[in-house]
């Protein structure tokens, strides 16, 4: 097992050399006020059988989840995606999803996945350099990870005979704000790293040690900044490796960052014009200040992006949305849309439905340099339609829709690669949709909580009570139409009855034909 | 003025062309202006459909595309790239086509009222602007580029090619119009019964025949040949849309709609039942037997009871009672029935008693209208009005159209053919 540790602590922040003390056997921590973030990097073997089995056969696995309450995002781990659990690029079985994650119990707070080839969805691939042989893509709505902490108590834990500090150590994901989870198919080792953006009331107190005698443990207590080139972090403090190293060492050193930290004041929120119908249109609100393009290389191009993440109850028209008619795109200030995938389907509804749903990448306007005034948010809105859901006993369903992302990407043609970052994230849905070249700058969401629930209208329907339930909906429509039918038929009979099938005689007209 | 200044045939004809000239250039104006379209979203589905086609795909690569590649075809010079003025030309080629198919349909039916009906052309021209030429309502359906005009003009020209006595042009008219939209099939039944031997002149049959001899005698020519003919067409039209389009052709021209359970909501009685039975929570399912009343007295009671006493009407009729027992209804569905009514209001009980009429407009248009305010809670106020108000509305809108349904029937079975007494006056005087 590998374990690194990461502290980030932001510059200036009060630290006293007696708060990490790095003793033979472990690493003592006192009272830290830093966000944390840590990776810990398993072997099969540490693995219990049902697991190993599931991922020897897995070509690809990751997945990304976020919290749905707000969390800052600092460099280097600067990236987002929107709350909930993402399965981007992955041929995970269902089965493992729903065992590891939570089977949806009807309130749609967990997987509800048949299997992929049912339930996933295929991204479009603009840049191979994230392609996997496999890439099919699921999300689901999780406000926790209880489950996952249980399974990984139940079975990691209990393999590894790592008692309660494995159980102590499991139950920190619960507050975690971001967890990752990737299997490498060529070194065969599978990756789960949490990122908590701050430190529990009083800082962390923890003294970390090692399980078993080849653990590798590395400790790193750093603060970021800006590096000399705008595609760079610097980064500095103390590394060490428990077991290995006898005190902490100060160390400089460039992180070359796909991500990069953007000014706490460059927001975004998301709101639903009310009411919402059954065609909710999102409102993307950026303040105007906080539309100052970032400081990205010289050669490098900015466009703002919003990634939204619709389960499947809510779905964008490809063809309203995706037109180049430059009066649509002018009244909800938008470009264009880059890039949709998964389950589109303009009719069907939400049962009729097998895909988790729908990601969409769309270039968003900004306001030409003399309209903006600065005191205003500058909103773009993008209409959305809702799915028939099943029927419910108040006449309503609740459809929750994750908060987007919004960030600027800049990009370069220019041949080459992003340096290496050991902090590196990449999968995260959007990224591979744009070059390889590409640095993101991500905006902040203005809210603590980052999901919308939206009320969907269904039928009222009251199982055995009431004037409405099933069975008179059914009798009622058949008695109805059974009736008009037996009416027709009744006056059909009467005009056979006195004329018979074939043609009337011709009589004059009675008088009351008038005149012209 | 008095009305027969307004009402010869050469005006009529230019004000309705000149009514759909101005809309299509308020259309393209409103287009180029507003984020709000004048164009019929399904026109964009038919004109990215004729882009595919003129590139040599198919045009099922178009969601949502359910129509012939005829359709497609026909709209082929929407896709050329033009300079302006000339592109909002070619855009608007569909909907000129639309609209010129409305203003040909009402030519066919003033044609009939007056040559057949022998109807007074001030009369005829009264009723076929009211109804259709003049009717904003039709102008601009096909102006925002809904193919139903089309409809109008295939049901009109079948009625003229078949009181005309021209049993192959009838044929392909009507092979072609079911090629085009199913529901016209409906049609045959009532045209195959009307077309006895007398129709061509022949003696009738004595009534001691034989039941043998009486069924000989139903095969008569001209039942034979638009049976022929309109086999021969609908076998020609889609033998070589599958050798062209194959499966997908199939699926989305013919299986799509056969098969479609449309929950969402409409104005069929059906429509709630659809949604709670699609959604597996009915016990029994009634609905699956839906096409049974509907085709019934469609294609069965209704053509052997009325149509030998009034084709036109018990056309009409068979249109109401395909409509209002349908799976799945929406406005675009009226229009069906619209271009056969001036055949039947000049002798009807509607336009005879005119409180009768009155409430029957006036109660459709009420039935229409609580349907839509509880349709508008439900979809732009996100209220729960599936229960009652859309069921009870849905309800209340079929049992209106029942009762107007059934006064129809009354008045085709007991008016009196108006095309025989016509014949009559006429050899009279």
């Amino acid at each position: 097992m590998k374990r690194r540790i990461t502290f980030i602590q932001p510059l200036g922040a009060p630290f006293e050399p007696d708060q990490a003390v790095l003793s033979s056997s472990n690493l003592a921590i006192r009272g830290l006020d830093a966000a944390r973030h840590d990776r810990i990097t398993l072997g099969l073997d540490d693995l219990p059988e049902e697991l190993r089995n599931v991922l020897e056969s897995s070509h690809a696995l990751h997945l990304r989840w976020a919290a749905e309450e707000h969390f800052d995002a600092i460099a280097p781990f600067s990236s987002r995606v929107s709350p909930g659990l993402h399965a981007p690029n992955s041929d995970t079985l269902c089965s493992v999803l729903r065992t590891v994650f939570g089977a949806d119990e009807g309130d749609r707070n967990g997987v509800d996945c048949t299997s992929p080839e049912k339930s996933f969805t295929t991204p479009p691939l603009r840049s191979t350099r994230f392609a996997t042989s496999t890439s099919l893509q699921y999300y689901t709505r999780l406000p926790s990870l209880q489950t996952l902490v249980g399974f990984i108590r139940r079975t990691i834990c209990h393999q590894r005979q790592g008692g309660a500090k494995c159980h102590d150590h499991a139950d920190t994901l619960l507050m975690a704000d971001s967890v990752d989870i990737d299997y490498d198919s060529t070194s065969h080792t599978l990756a789960i790293s949490g990122f908590w953006s701050s430190a529990p009331t009083g800082g962390w107190i923890e003294d970390i040690g090692r399980l078993a005698a080849d653990d590798k443990i590395e400790i790193g207590l750093l603060g970021v900044e800006p590096g000399a080139s705008p595609d760079e972090l610097k980064a500095g403090g103390l590394l060490g490796s428990i077991g290995e190293d006898k005190k902490l060492m100060p160390t400089m050193f460039h992180l070359p960052s796909r991500h990069h930290p953007f000014a706490e004041a460059n927001t975004y929120s998301i709101s639903f014009s009310q009411p919402t119908g059954l065609h909710p249109e999102m409102s993307i609100s950026i303040p105007h200040s906080a539309l100052q393009q970032p400081p990205a290389p010289k050669d490098f191009t900015c466009a703002l992006h919003t990634y939204l993440t619709l389960p499947s109850s809510v779905f964008i028209d490809q063809y309203q949305v995706g037109t180049d008619d430059p009066l649509f795109l002018q009244e909800h200030n938008l470009v264009a849309v880059r890039a949709f995938s998964g389950e589109t389907d303009l009719e069907a509804p939400d049962w009729a439905v097998d895909r988790w749903g729908s990601t969409w990448l769309l270039e968003l306007a900004t306001p030409s340099a003399d309209s903006a005034d600065p005191a205003s948010n500058w909103t773009s809105t993008i209409p959305m339609h809702l799915r028939y859901l099943n029927p419910s006993e108040s006449g309503y369903r609740s459809a929750a829709v994750p908060w987007p992302v919004v960030f600027w990407a800049c990009s370069t043609e220019e041949e080459g690669k992003m340096g290496k970052n050991p902090f590196d994230r990449i999968n995260l849905g959007y990224d591979e949709l744009f070059g390889p070249r590409t640095i993101f700058y991500q905006l902040h969401p203005a809210s603590q909580h980052l999901v919308e629930e939206l009320d969907v209208p269904v039928l009222k329907l009251k199982d055995g009570e009431g004037l409405f339930q099933a069975r008179n909906i059914e009798l009622g429509t058949s008695v109805v139409i059974v009736l008009g039918f037996l009416w027709i038929i009744w006056r059909l009979a009467r005009v056979v009855w006195a004329t018979g099938l074939g043609a009337n005689e011709v009589k004059r007209p009675e008088t009351h034909e008038k005149k012209e | 003025m008095p009305s027969s200044v307004i009402f010869t045939v050469p005006r009529v004809l230019v004000g309705a062309c000149f009514l759909r000239l101005i809309l299509l250039v308020y259309g393209g104006w409103q287009d180029a202006n507003s984020a709000v379209k004048y164009t019929d979203i399904d026109y964009m589905v038919f004109t990215d459909a004729s882009r595919y086609v003129a590139n040599g795909e198919s045009p099922y690569s178009r969601d949502t595309y359910r129509y012939t590649p005829l359709l497609a075809w026909m709209l082929v010079p929407t896709s050329w790239q033009l300079p302006l003025p000339w592109s909002a030309v070619s855009f608007a080629f569909g909907k000129i086509l639309f609209a010129s198919a409305d203003v040909l349909a009402g030519w066919f039916v003033l044609q009939l009222l007056r040559r057949v009906y022998r109807m007074s052309t001030i009369k005829a021209l009264k009723y076929v602007s009211a109804v259709w030429l003049w009717n904003p309502m039709v102008a601009n359906i096909s102006t925002r580029g809904s193919s139903e005009g089309l409809l109008g003009v295939f049901v009109a020209a079948l009625l003229w090619a078949t009181l005309t006595k021209r049993p192959i042009t009838a044929g392909a008219i009507l092979g072609l119009a079911v090629h085009f939209k199913i529901y016209p099939f409906i049609y045959g039944a009532s045209i195959l019964w009307w077309w006895d031997a007398q129709r061509d002149g022949k003696p009738a049959t004595k009534s001691d025949a034989d039941p043998f001899t009486r069924a000989m005698e139903f095969v008569t020519h001209s039942r034979v040949r638009f049976t022929l003919s309109a086999l021969a067409t609908f076998v020609a039209l889609n033998g070589v849309m599958y050798l062209r389009y194959g499966m997908p052709f199939l699926q989305h021209t013919f299986f799509h709609h056969l098969t479609r359970i449309d929950h969402r909501h409409n104005f069929s009685p059906y429509a709630t039942l659809l949604y709670l039975t699609s959604t597996g929570a009915a016990g029994f399912h009634f609905e699956s037997l839906a096409f049974l009343p509907q085709l019934i007295l469609s294609v069965v009671v209704l053509p052997l009871a009325l149509a030998k006493k009034n084709l036109a009407t018990a056309m009409l009729a068979q249109t109401f009672a395909f409509v209002t027992f349908n799976k799945v209804c929406t406005s675009q569905y009226f229009i069906w029935y619209l271009i056969l009514l001036p055949f039947y209001l000049p002798t009807s009980s509607l336009m005879r008693k005119p409180t009768l009429g009155i409430s029957a407009a006036v109660l459709w248009v009420v039935g229409q209208a609580l349907w839509l305010w509880q349709g508008f809670n439900l979809e732009f106020l996100g209220l729960s009005s599936f229960v009652p108000g859309l069921f009870l509305a849905s309800l209340v809108f079929f049992a209106i159209n029942i009762w107007i349904l059934g006064m129809i029937v009354h008045d085709a079975g007991f008016n009196g053919d108006p095309i025989a007494l016509a014949k009559k006056v006429h050899w009279e005087n």
